[in-house]
């Protein structure tokens, strides 16, 4: 320890005297990288949809997309591209060498000016890569993040109120690993016996170029084909002013998240023999579940798998690691020349069997015993400007999903998507994750479509919309049920330094109306939201954004509105970077809550939900400490004005240090 | 919708523009958006008389004056609302200078006293706003402006705050027309568009719409000299009109 901080301390002093620093990437998220986030966040069914999002987001950041490797699988982790998209840069690349600026996209076909600003932070025209170099230069980085509340002091929960997030990752030639290990705000930091950290995540990876391309020791990710079957990656839902929906890859990462429950443990191996591909992959994990006692305490089965990963009660600390889940599994897949195709089967045992709550009706077709097999086949097509891809799985040779596209590009200046999906009830993959509306993604039928066009010069329209039914019931809905949702965008580019945005966005879902005793009523809830931005950059090291949020909430009526103003600023001289936003929010009840999307500390995130009467404002300091790292400090204050007329106040103190050595 | 009574309205040419006051440099919009001081050069001072709804107690007078400091400009007010009994009294001291080709900034310093009878405690309030203004081309110019950005937690007495964002437009040489939006704390967005055009050499019309109240305005000004005179009327949906007038002397 004495050493660290002793290396601490040279590393902040010889920051001081640098003069020549170079700054790191441009710190901007577009605006469609915040509405995707806000729309998540505004899921209710699927509450860690966000958080998995930006994460993976802040993934990209740290590990950016090495474009001139000309890895179809690498450009496919930036997952708001088309397979389209995809596939031309890829070629564009084989056919005339490196891109040796981000601006030479746009002559892609396929990009235009807009996906490339979007796509820049999260890229990199560097060849040399820890996976297919030679090189062993070892590059450690450390990363450690503290959240404070300071207001909230809550004597019932087991640990401190910090919330700590420490990750450390090295690279030398073809070999890295890495570590995390994460503290919720109340959890105690070390716990069980012997007593490891709440939560500690590890990987050992070799990347190749020949046979092997790549062995997972430790903690993985893993993603086949649409994700039916096995996605512990991230979750796009549907997006319905997205450029694309989705693609159909397999991909296998190592773990670097925090979700306590949503990975796999043990190894993993990417092989390829020209244009066939196999993945296998063995895991033994143990996750946290809700148990069901008998009348001696024991625990005779499970009641439901605990996905949050928050253990900061007693009660909450029982559920911790209760169940051992042993996954097992592999994809084949096949190139040919126009069509991709691939086939997965999986198995996943389960310690304790899981038992459906039979009093009930809601869960009647819930999975019931601790063996889940599953068996998939996925393909995707190209030919000329249409792409068709799509998916079948089937669990325990019973419960089927299906999952089925189509992409046309009729002109360079126009997307169109189209997506089907059934789901039926009873369908599982406790580790799957298909394109839908919920995470479960049982119990759904629906059809997507969006369009992206560029109507004229600087003028891009997306619009989308969604139908989904629910044939059986679902949570807050004692009926087979439907949903709607549709967005139009457009935006205005001028030119670089302007931005103009109209968002609309339309909702409409059916749930219980429990106005009397029996059974409940149904009845529509719909919401209408408008959205106007304006962004002006003048140049490089400032941006001023205000925006305009209005919702209309049905059938309450109630009324949200908010104003915002958000400032940019990176100093020229000092190596520091400057956010500041002030907002003002009026909202008549939480129906008509506004959600924002904030700039924060990397893997944290914030996208508050604003209700009643109030103003929200932050400011966080980048200092960028010479080659070595960089510090970050956010503070956040939330004010609430009663109706008594009373202002309350919320505030939180975030503070991140990273260092590479 | 009350709107924020603190924060700083007044000039009768910007209230016959329906308060449109951030946008279009002026004398008294360089009180209301300080960023648009760095467009007034020149030494000048003015004076503004304001009566809502035909009812002497609920007067306005406000004294201004801006002289420049290099590159920058410097703006004192002050302003009187009110009677013996019930008054508020402002005064500001700002400063607005162009930050770059296309940019400009602005901040002031508000203090706020109010008399109120009764039990009620005197009120001494110390703040500030702060703005930018942004020559997007140029005939269009984008203009933010926060008032009171301070959390009421870090200070005792609760004052609200406000959040102003504008465009303008010179549509032609003798015509403008703007539009704003604001939202101040625990009130509904406010939107204000209004125009002004030259009738003639040296005379304008003004007029604007507030959806604060439904209100319509119109005004006139006409310059003589180096004096510039503003008149104004402006409707609230259910209380009256409320009458202005203002005069500028440009000295140098």
């Amino acid at each position: 320890m004495t050493f660290l901080y002793q290396k601490l301390i040279i590393i902040i002093a010889f920051s001081l005297l640098l003069y020549n620093v170079s700054f790191g990437q441009a710190e901007s998220n577009t605006e469609i990288i915040s509405n995707i986030a806000e729309e998540l966040a505004a899921e209710d069914n699927d509450p860690e949809a966000a958080a998995l999002y930006l994460e993976y987001l802040n993934d990209l950041i740290e590990n950016p997309v090495k474009i001139n490797l000309r890895d179809e699988n690498d450009l496919s982790r930036l997952f708001f591209l088309s397979d389209f998209q995809v596939k031309s840069l890829a070629d564009y690349i084989r056919r005339t060498g490196n891109v040796v600026s981000i601006y030479e996209i746009a002559s892609v076909p396929g990009f235009d000016q807009h996906t490339v600003e979007m796509m820049s932070p999260f890229i990199s025209l560097k060849e040399n890569d820890a996976g297919s170099s030679d090189s062993l230069s070892v590059r450690n980085t450390l990363l450690t993040n503290l959240i404070l509340k300071p207001g909230e002091k809550d004597t019932s929960y087991l640990g401190s109120p910090l919330k700590i997030l420490a990750k450390y990752s090295i690279a030398a030639g073809r070999f890295s690993a890495g570590l995390t290990t994460e503290k919720d705000a109340g959890e105690k930091f070390f716990t069980g016996s012997p007593p490891f950290p709440e939560f500690l995540s590890a990987y050992t990876s070799y990347s190749g170029k020949g046979v092997i391309r790549k062995i997972i020791l430790g903690d993985f990710s893993l993603r086949f084909g649409a994700g039916t079957s096995i996605n512990t990656a991230m979750r796009t839902g549907i997006q319905l002013t997205a450029p694309g929906f989705m693609t159909i890859r397999d991909n296998l990462r190592p773990y670097t998240s925090t979700d306590e429950n949503n990975f796999f443990r043990g190894a993993a191996a990417d092989l390829a023999v020209k244009n066939a591909e196999v993945i296998l992959f063995y895991s033994r994990n143990r996750i946290d579940a809700t148990p069901v006692l008998s009348s001696d305490s024991v625990i005779s089965s499970i009641m439901s798998i605990y996905k949050s990963g928050l253990h900061n009660t007693s009660s909450l600390l029982l559920k911790k690691d209760l169940l051992t889940e042993t996954v097992y599994g592999m994809s084949l897949s096949y190139n040919f020349r126009f069509m991709r195709v691939g086939a997965n089967w999986s198995e996943t045992l389960l310690s304790i069997p899981l038992q459906r709550n039979a009093d009930d009706p809601e869960s009647i077709h819930d999975f019931e015993g601790n063996k889940n097999r599953l068996l998939s086949i996925n393909y995707n097509t190209v030919s000329g400007r249409i792409m068709i891809y799509g998916e079948m799985t089937v669990n325990n040779f019973r419960y089927p999903a299906f999952v089925n596209g189509v992409t046309l590009k009729p002109s360079d200046r126009l997307s169109v998507n189209v997506l089907w999906r059934k789901y039926s009830n009873g369908f599982t993959a406790f580790n799957g994750s298909g394109p839908g509306n919920s995470s479960s993604s049982a119990n759904e039928e629906g059809i997507a479509g969006n369009f992206s066009f560029e109507a004229a010069k600087h003028l891009f329209i997306s619009a989308g919309y969604d139908i989904t039914h629910y044939p059986w019931l679902k949570y807050r809905c004692s009926f087979p049920s439907m949903s709607r949702k549709g967005g139009i965008v457009l935006r205005y580019l001028p030119t670089e330094k302007l931005n103009f945005e109209f968002t609309y966005d339309y909702r409409y879902s059916m749930i219980n109306n429990q106005k009397a005793s029996g059974i409940a009523g149904i009845e529509g809830s719909e919401s209408r939201t408008f959205k106007w931005l304006f962004r002006y950059a003048p140049d490089e090291n400032s941006a001023f954004t205000t925006r305009i949020s209005y919702k209309a909430a049905y059938p309450s009526g109630s009324r949200g509105m908010l104003l915002l103003q958000d400032v940019y600023y990176r100093f020229g001289r000092v190596p520091v970077t400057l956010w500041f936003r002030y907002c003002l929010f009026s909202t008549e009840s939480w129906d008509s809550r506004l959600y924002t999307y904030e700039n924060d500390l990397l893997y944290s995130f914030s996208i508050p939900a604003l209700s009643g009467e109030g103003s929200r404002s932050y400011i966080m300091v980048k200092w960028d400490i010479g080659h070595f790292g960089e510090m970050r400090i956010k503070y956040s204050l939330t004010g609430i004005t009663e109706k008594s007329g009373i202002e309350s106040f919320n505030d939180e103190v975030k503070l991140q240090f990273r260092i590479w050595f | 919708m009350k709107g924020n009574p603190f924060a700083f309205r007044s000039g009768a040419g910007e209230r016959g523009t329906g308060l449109v006051c951030i946008t279009k440099s002026g004398f008294w919009s360089s009180f209301s958006s300080q960023s648009l001081l760095a467009y007034n050069s020149s030494f000048s001072a003015g004076v503004n008389y304001e009566n809502r709804f035909v009812i002497p107690e609920l007067g306005t007078c406000t004294a201004g004056v801006i002289f420049p400091a290099g590159k920058s400009s410097v703006g004192v007010i002050y302003s009187n609302f009110g009677y013996p009994e019930f008054r508020r009294n402002m005064g500001g001291i700002s400063c607005g200078m162009p930050l770059g080709k296309n940019v400009s900034a602005g901040v002031q310093v508000d203090y706020f006293s109010e008399i109120v009878p009764g039990e009620y405690d005197k009120i001494r309030i110390l703040t500030f706003e702060a703005g930018a203004a942004f020559n997007l081309s140029e005939k269009v110019t984008a203009v933010i402006h926060l008032f009171n950005p301070i959390p009421n937690s870090i200070r005792k007495s609760l004052l609200p705050s406000t959040i102003t964002a504008g465009a303008g437009i010179d549509l032609s040489k003798t015509l403008f027309a703007g539009a704003e939006a604001e939202m101040s704390t625990d009130e509904n967005i406010i939107i204000r568009s209004g125009f002004e055009y030259e009738a003639a050499k040296k005379f304008w019309i003004r007029g604007g719409f507030s959806t604060r109240n439904s209100s319509f305005s119109f005004g006139i000004g006409y310059l003589i000299k180096s004096m510039k005179i503003d008149l104004s009327l402006s409707t609230h949906e259910r209380l009256g009109v409320t009458s202005s007038v203002s005069l500028v002397f440009k000295i140098k």
